[in-house]
């Protein structure tokens, strides 16, 4: 801020200045973000610290919780939230977990825990995106964060361990229609936002737009809700302009983090009765490296014994062959570009195109558009992603009644299943 | 056979949990369509004008005068001869546009700015608007045109621009322009303008009479150079020192801690091992498909090898990746703005009518 020029060393004053300008700006950027003050008596481990940082932690950690709702935790919830939350996401120190729940103590581990989780990932920014007001019609062109969803908890070891078949067939048509309508639904909404589109085209002060979005014809409409709109947007630039200054200032914050580190007593080496929370994934993980091992099993036999009966064959010699194999090798990659980054991708998305919703936007045929997707391009992807899941589906079926006509001892001939319908 | 029904029973029962998952997000996504849906459907019918009887007086000088001027209702002779004059005006604008795009065909029809377009031209509340913008929108017969093109009569017709002003001040108007500067009004004017006349506001009649409040643009303007700034990815300096402080950190945290935890943490090993499941089964799919195969000629033959040879080094990757999951620990990956948690905030999708 106010860089003194006519010296050239860092002046006391400003380098002094500079960590609780770095933390205000954190602490603005984050919800319910404490002062300067607290965090500083957080690192002495003052005890008047820690209910504020308690709050900021819950926060942080349930972002999916409205501005007043954490008002109905209590602070106990809040604690015990906390920590499950951080364990969860492999938070190292112990001395956590061992903090009692009443939230009175422990200032100087959750500054620890707040630098470790902001360390470990943008943690602003993410915060900012999942609370981000959105001023454009918004459309998902893809389904990456509903799968990536946890699904369904394990369902409880029932009383009776039978399904009735028509319980399952009730709750698969119920499934159907609630799909039926949500399309219906859905057509309706395009179709008027279609007119809302076209009925103030030309409004837009911005003209890559050129046309009001729902939000904001309704704040023209809504002078209330125009104002607190209004409000939401300037208190989230605040947020985002902070979460710029601690960009550039956050270098000072970690270098005093280390000097925290330091003042804390070393943990003891041996975890003494604290019960690891067993891993859901490690589970599933052995089972899995086994189908994988099998998988390699049946590939290696069966290259090893089409590569010696190609090599024992006859086609394939001669000074062509090794442009029409060059040919070849090139097809197969190709053919296999969209299997190997299903499987390398960390999501299950498989179009090329930058994820999550997009503001839709309305231009006339013929004018250029601006940047982004364009429609048919979004729609061609979608259908063919849509024909392979056909295609897998039929795969894992055809699958099913082998395992099904396996398991009933008979040879794999007409299984009665209820069709799935379409 | 014990052990079968087992079996199948905990399977149904998750395809039991996994159906009744399946309808609540159907019906969480309903409830969301709904709330849209009765929006967007109050926004199509007339707007209540009992919502927008007090105008904000906006701030700045040049605004000034035309909140001083924003009381009076313009008098039935002063709207006749603004009509006149805007005829007037629409006639040299048809004369310089019938000009200028002889070579243009046909294809321009909103750009003739024939008809003044807003019908109801005799009514008090809603004055024709000067023609080198009335022409070109709000027609429901025209086809609707993209607004660049717009935009070159009002540099032609400056005198024009003038007026507009003058006559925004008393009738409220205003829309579409995107320079500040010309003090284009609140829209709240032109609403409680409008609730003088015997109809209500409707969208579709007047729908592009519509600005956004200047406090509103310059909020949006400004939160969406923001989301910019963050998104962009920075490698300066301080950057770099910035990351390198954090990871040294955090193996600090990690050496000093009494108990090693788990170096990922379950939810992210959980996603990643219910993707390579997935992953498994589109291999082994693939992988019966090419054996099923019956090959024709050599050039067949050799492509099934090839394929099952891909197929092969795909599966070896997995495995390897699944190994490092359980050794490697988590590195500070550098924040990568279009990943999926992410959504790209300056992209916009477009739809074209074909």
């Amino acid at each position: 801020m106010g860089r003194r020029r006519r010296r050239r060393r860092v002046d006391p004053a400003d380098a002094a200045r500079a960590l609780p300008e770095a933390i205000a700006a954190l602490s603005q950027t984050l919800p319910a973000g404490p002062s300067p003050e607290t965090f500083r008596r957080a690192k002495f481990d003052r005890p008047e610290a820690a209910p504020a940082l308690w709050r900021l932690l819950f926060r942080v950690l349930s972002p999916q919780l409205a501005d007043g709702a954490s008002a109905s935790f209590s602070p106990e919830a809040q604690v015990r939230s906390v920590k499950l939350a951080l364990r969860t996401q492999g938070y190292p120190r112990r001395a956590l977990a061992q903090l009692p729940d009443d939230g009175s103590q422990g200032g100087r581990e959750l500054l620890l825990a707040l630098a470790w989780l902001l360390a470990r990932g943008p943690l602003p920014e993410r915060l900012l995106t999942q609370n981000r007001v959105q001023l454009g019609d918004e459309m998902p062109v893809c389904e990456c964060e509903a799968l990536a969803s946890p699904g369904p908890p394990a369902p409880s070891v029932e009383a009776d361990g039978c399904v009735d078949i028509r319980h399952l067939q009730w709750l698969m048509g119920k499934l159907r229609f609630r799909w039926r309508n949500l399309m219906a639904s859905q057509q309706e909404q395009c179709a008027l936002l279609g007119k809302i589109h076209s009925y103030t085209r030309g409004c837009h002060s911005d003209r890559s737009l050129g046309h009001l979005s729902v939000t904001e014809t309704e704040l023209l409409r809504d002078p209330e809700g125009g104002r607190q709109l209004l409000q939401r947007l300037e208190r989230e630039n605040a947020r985002l302009q902070a979460a710029l200054e601690w960009r550039r200032r956050e270098l000072v914050f970690w270098r005093w983090m280390d000097t925290v580190l330091g003042a804390c007593p070393p943990e003891a080496s041996q975890p003494t009765f604290l019960p690891r929370i067993p891993t859901p994934g490690t589970g599933a993980l052995e089972p899995l490296v086994r189908e994988l091992q099998a998988l390699q099993g049946e590939l290696r036999e069966a290259v090893e014994a089409r590569r010696a009966a190609w090599e024992a064959g006859v086609g394939g010699r001669g000074p062509e062959w090794s442009a029409a194999r060059t040919a070849l090798r090139e097809a197969v990659g190709q053919d296999l570009a969209a299997l190997r980054q299903a499987c390398e991708q960390g999501g299950s998305c498989s179009l090329a195109q930058p994820h999550g919703p997009h503001r839709l936007v309305r231009t006339e045929a013929g004018v250029a558009g601006g940047p982004g997707l364009r429609a048919p391009e979004v729609i061609e992807a979608l259908r063919s992603q849509e024909a392979r899941l056909e295609v897998v589906l039929r795969q894992l079926q055809g699958q099913c009644r082998q395992e099904l006509a396996r398991l009933v001892g008979a040879p794999p001939g007409p299984v009665w299943i209820l069709p799935p319908g379409r | 056979m014990d052990t079968t029904f087992t079996l199948l029973a905990g399977s149904l029962r998750r395809l039991v949990a996994e159906l009744r998952d399946a309808l609540d997000s159907c019906a969480e996504r309903q409830r969301q369509l709904e709330r849209s849906l009765r929006v967007s459907r109050r926004l199509l019918r007339a707007w209540e004008p009992a919502e927008t009887l007090a105008p904000e007086p906006t701030p700045g000088p040049e605004t000034n005068e035309e909140a001083q001027s924003a009381a009076c209702i313009p008098s039935p002779q002063d709207l006749k001869e603004l009509e006149l004059l805007t005829q007037a005006l629409e006639k040299a604008v048809r004369v310089r546009k019938g000009i200028s795009k002889a070579g243009e065909g046909n294809k321009a029809p909103s750009l003739k700015s024939g008809s003044i377009v807003t019908s109801p031209a005799t009514r008090a509340s809603a004055p024709p608007r000067t023609s080198h913008r009335a022409g070109s929108r709000a027609s429901e017969t025209k086809p609707p045109r993209g607004i660049r093109q717009t935009r070159v009569p009002t540099k032609d017709l400056p005198e024009c621009r003038l007026l507009s002003v003058g006559d925004q001040a008393c009738m409220g108007q205003g829309a579409g322009d995107t320079k500040p500067k010309s003090g284009l009004r609140n829209e709240q004017i032109v609403l409680s303008a409008a609730s003088q006349a015997p109809e209500a506001f409707t969208l579709k009649d007047k729908g592009i009479l519509l600005q956004l409040p200047e406090a509103f643009r310059k909020a949006a303007s400004r939160n969406s150079r923001l989301w910019a700034q963050l998104s962009s990815t920075q490698t300066s300096d301080s950057v770099d020192a910035a990351t390198t402080a954090k990871m040294q950190f955090l193996q600090k945290m990690q050496t000093t801690s009494g108990w090693p935890g788990p170096r990922l943490s379950a939810t992210e090993v959980e996603a990643e091992v219910r993707h390579l499941q997935k992953a498994c089964l589109l291999l082994r799919l693939r992988m019966g498909e090419e054996l099923m195969a019956d090959p024709q000629d050599w050039m067949q033959e050799y492509r099934c090898l090839l394929t099952l040879e891909e197929l092969q080094a795909i599966v070896g990757q997995c495995l390897h990746r699944l190994r490092e999951l359980c050794t490697v620990p988590r590195s500070c990956r550098p924040w990568r703005p279009s990943g999926c948690g992410w959504p790209c905030c300056t992209s916009r999708s477009t739809w074209k009518r074909s």
